[in-house]
């Protein structure tokens, strides 16, 4: 077997020197009753050129997604990725690393979170950042727990216009917590915040406000984060499309007391969903109740500057049954090419790239209205917007599938009643003459 | 070395972006109340630059490839990179998880093959591939049996977990919602079986294993321990930290166990990429199957889709799990075979009691049995002369070697000076035994020269950081002076 080293004979050697006759000896404390008798019955064992075939296969029956630009996001985005990432994440002193307990043989991963919670300040304004959770969902999820912790209460109050699998994802987690979880509606796609002070009581533990919403509006933040602060609860935004930090105001500035989000936008590829990377981000104040991994600045013995994981006393391998969460894996791989995503791009790169999704999808909103087939209600956006059309589905698709491009979301399967409106995501990887096709298929 | 920001020059760029050829300004589009009135401070630098930073940042790195990396727990086996090369195929990578369901057939199939192929190696009848780690899966794995007993009209509130158990049990636990009772470890290292049959009780959802447990024994008395916990109600999750040493030879469900999950980056060879992303799985028994996270994927004839279970536990994550990882751990099945499945198992438990056979006489095991799949020694006999663990495993380096994981389990009777060394088998008898002459030679150096123990590692860019300072005065971000 290609993957094992050891011979037979070399087995048999070692055996001899463990001072036993077979290898039946050494696993005589499994009962013989619960030995697994016949043999596996899974595929294989193929040859390297086998194994290349096959998976081929399988990945040959998907669409051909090298040729298709999605018209879709919803949580996750098609930006291109600079080859310099490919060529980061492929050194296998980064991937085939471990978490970084032994700080002398891991300065390159640690150095590169300590980068990354100094680029997440740099956009959130925050100073105490875990830079990797599982996703945007799951770090969500977390900052609820995380506002639970810190105000003893657990009323939570969400606007409907977080992503629905984030919502769905906030709600497996406070489960077994005896929580009431209340939504706020939404008016002309974006959170209702007239409708908030009825729903706000002093038994809330936090208000949840995404933005860009679901529906890619802008909301006023500041104004929630006064409202959330006016009933002594705590204000999390939620920032799905995190490019849109680029240009928009932090969430430090307005007023917010925790941010979680979902790095994918920064250099990782869609893959279907993940592995993507999601954050949190908060105030010092805060910090020792942050779950997952930090890093931070020290010195080594001889006062050189080194990097260590730190604040582990909330950890759960330290604190067991009292940590701050169970995370013990987290996506540090992605960190890289988020860290290598910001430092090319950096200040001038990320505001103009930023800038560009915002106009093109500006752009295409306003050419499709003009088509007479699309309506809707005008809105600050940032690279998603919703529309309602009088194209039947199919037709819709067919057309857009026929220039290559994945059509976009139908959101009567999360929002009832919105029955003939899509969600539309545009992105840097659409020229303007890929949006004048978009225009020209759907506008006959 | 420099930070990227130390290394920023005003005006320098790394990126290139298409021609804006749209009409109109920002300001046009984002109001004021939203709009930031200056740029966000990111570095400024060249493509090269980036280039040469990760590649100076990876040099201050150790991985698998580079050479032994024997953590215990962990199992940082080989990673092919044939996975590698697999998992980047476009259609995988560039496919979007709201595409419709018609454009990803080839990865709904992957996903029901690989579900199949675990159902088989672990004996249980349907698996969830949505978890992110195997803590993520742990987490599910409680919540399904919370829910299980919910449904019953009958909640549990109590969760059995020996004190030997990694972190993540009591953790997940709580994070489930259940009050964490401790079940004590016996005089060889198994579950106290006494002690198991006073906590059980009605008001006790079960008890979460890990089996090898996490002093690399086999917990002999598995059966009793079932009937134990299912006599009362009881469920049992199988931790599948371990499953490196069962493969082909102990099915979990075959075993008692009504829930398990398995890191797929540990056993089925996906790397662990400096921490993750890894992939979690979870199995349950049929009773179990309506309580899982949605979606599952089924095969619907002619076409995979998605299904809903009907009393399912919700969402963990966005999407779908972690799909390219996946991808990874099928590949890696599908080369191994069933009888490679075994062999796997069967060279790392020689290979970890070839370690402890070797080593005992200089690093006391805690107990006098056959390992499985790993072996925990101590450094306690070298306090004497002042060496703790710690510099034991600090001194590894310089001869090249990842230290094993120390420390833990970190209970009486191991005097906290716990080693432990899981070898996996990939590793080949010539790397184990210049790692077991390795420690002999550091065994007498502790004696003769203690202080070039404590002072290791000589050889790396830093050494022994100050944690103390880091967490009392915590620095996480750059500040420019």
């Amino acid at each position: 077997m290609r993957y094992i080293s050891n011979t037979k004979e070399q087995l048999e050697e070692m055996l001899k020197e463990i001072g036993v006759s077979s290898f039946e000896d050494l696993i005589r404390d499994i009962p013989q009753d619960l030995r697994y008798k016949s043999n596996l019955k899974v595929k294989g064992p193929l040859s390297e050129e086998e194994l290349i075939s096959y998976i081929k296969s399988i990945e040959q029956e998907n669409a051909d997604f090298a040729l298709l630009k999605p018209l879709v996001g919803a949580g996750a985005y098609k930006h291109f990725v600079p080859s310099v990432i490919k060529t980061i994440l492929s050194r296998e002193e980064f991937y085939t690393a471990y978490t970084p307990y032994q700080p002398e043989l891991a300065q390159g991963t640690l150095q590169t979170m300590f980068e990354v919670q100094t680029h997440l300040s740099r956009l959130t304004g925050f100073d105490a950042i875990v830079p990797s959770i599982y996703d945007g969902a799951s770090a969500t999820a977390e900052a609820v727990l995380m506002t639970m912790r810190l105000s003893g209460k657990n009323r939570i109050v969400i606007s409907k216009l977080l992503h629905p699998q984030y919502i769905e994802t906030i709600k497996t987690y406070v489960a077994p917590h005896k929580t009431e979880i209340v939504e706020i509606p939404y008016n002309d796609n974006l959170t209702d915040i007239n409708a908030v002070k009825d729903l706000m009581n002093n038994d809330t533990a936090v208000l949840v406000i995404q933005s860009p919403n679901f529906f890619g509006g802008i909301e006023d933040v500041e104004a929630f984060s006064k409202l959330a602060h006016e009933y002594g609860a705590l204000s999390l935004q939620v920032v799905v499309e995190s490019l849109s930090l680029a240009l928009l105001k932090s969430p430090k500035d307005l007023g917010v007391d925790i941010v979680s989000g979902e790095a994918q936008s920064f250099g990782i590829d869609l893959n279907f969903g993940g592995p993507y990377n999601g954050y949190l981000a908060t105030k010092m104040d805060f910090v020792r109740q942050l779950p997952g991994r930090i890093a931070g600045e020290t010195v080594d013995r001889n006062g050189k500057r080194a990097f260590v994981m730190t604040l582990r006393s909330r950890e759960q391998d330290i604190k067991r049954e009292k940590a701050t969460s169970n995370l013990c894996t987290s996506h540090n791989l992605n960190l890289y090419a988020i860290d290598a995503y910001l430092s090319l791009f950096g200040k001038e790169g990320l505001y103009d790239l930023a800038t560009y999704n915002v106009k093109a999808s500006h752009y295409l909103r306003s050419r499709l209205l003009q088509t007479g087939h699309f309506k809707g209600v005008e809105y600050p956006f940032f690279n998603e917007f919703v529309l309602e059309t009088d194209l039947e589905e199919n037709v819709m698709s067919e057309r857009l599938k026929s220039i290559n491009v994945i059509p976009p979301l139908k959101l009567s399967t999360y929002f009832e009643g919105l029955v003939n409106s899509y969600l539309f995501a545009v992105t840097e990887v659409f020229s303007k003459d890929d949006l004048d096709r978009i225009v020209e298929v759907l506008g006959r | 070395m420099k930070l990227i920001y130390e290394k920023s020059v005003k005006g320098r760029i790394g990126y290139s972006l298409r021609k804006d050829e749209f009409e109109g300004s920002i300001e046009d589009f984002i109001p004021e109340y939203a709009l930031s009135k200056t740029k966000k401070e990111l570095p400024e630098v060249s493509e090269v630059d980036v280039v040469r930073h990760f590649t100076r940042l990876s040099k201050l790195n150790y991985g698998v490839d580079d050479g032994f990396y024997p953590l215990g727990s962990c199992t940082m086996k080989y990673n092919p990179k044939v996975n590698e090369y697999l998992a980047t195929l476009d259609n995988f990578t560039q496919a979007h998880p709201f595409a419709h369901i018609e454009f990803v057939q080839g990865n709904l199939r992957l996903m029901f093959e690989l579900e199949e192929a675990l159902k088989e190696i672990t004996g249980m009848d349907r698996f969830t591939l949505m978890p992110s780690a195997g803590a993520h899966g742990e987490l599910v794995g409680v919540l399904i049996m919370r829910k299980y007993f919910e449904d019953q009209g009958k909640p549990r509130s109590k969760m059995l977990i020996p004190d030997s158990a990694h972190g993540t049990n009591p953790a997940s636990s709580a994070m489930a919602g259940f009050k964490v009772v401790e079940v004590k470890s016996n005089a060889v290292g198994n579950v106290d079986l006494d002690d198991l049959k006073a906590k059980m009780d009605e008001d006790t959802a079960g008890i979460m294993l890990t089996n090898p447990n996490t002093v690399g024994l086999f917990e002999r008395q598995i059966q009793e321990i079932a009937e134990v916990v299912h006599s009362k109600g009881g469920l049992l999750y199988y931790d599948g930290a371990n499953l490196n040493a069962l493969l082909g030879i102990v099915r979990p469900g075959d075993a008692g166990f009504d829930v398990v999950h398995l890191n797929l980056h540990k056993t089925f060879s996906t790397p662990h990429g400096s921490g993750g992303p890894g992939a979690g799985a979870v199995g349950v028994k049929k009773n179990l199957v309506e309580f899982l996270p949605s979606p599952l994927v089924c095969n619907c004839g002619k076409y995979f889709g998605l299904e809903e279970p009907r009393k399912s536990i919700g969402r963990v994550k966005a999407f779908f799990g972690n799909f390219t990882v996946l991808v990874k751990a099928y590949a890696w099945i599908l080369s191994m075979g069933p009888q490679g499945l075994k062999e796997v198992s069967e060279t790392s438990i020689i290979n970890a009691n070839y370690v402890l056979a070797k080593l005992k006489k200089y690093y006391r095991p805690a107990y006098d049995r056959f390992c499985m799949h790993e072996c925990v020694l101590t450094g306690r006999d070298y306090k004497e002369y002042g060496v703790k663990t710690l510099d034991i495993a600090k001194r590894l380096i310089d001869y090249g070697f990842h230290p094993p994981t120390i420390y833990f389990p970190h209970f009486e009777p191991y005097a906290q000076e716990t080693i432990m060394v899981e070898p996996t088998e990939s590793e080949g008898k010539e790397t184990i035994d210049e790692f077991i002459n390795v420690m002999i030679k550091i065994s007498e150096e502790a004696k003769t020269n203690p202080q070039l123990l404590k002072e290791a590692p000589h050889i790396t860019y830093v050494s022994r950081p100050d944690e103390v300072k880091a967490n009392r005065e915590p620095v996480l971000v750059y500040k420019e002076k």
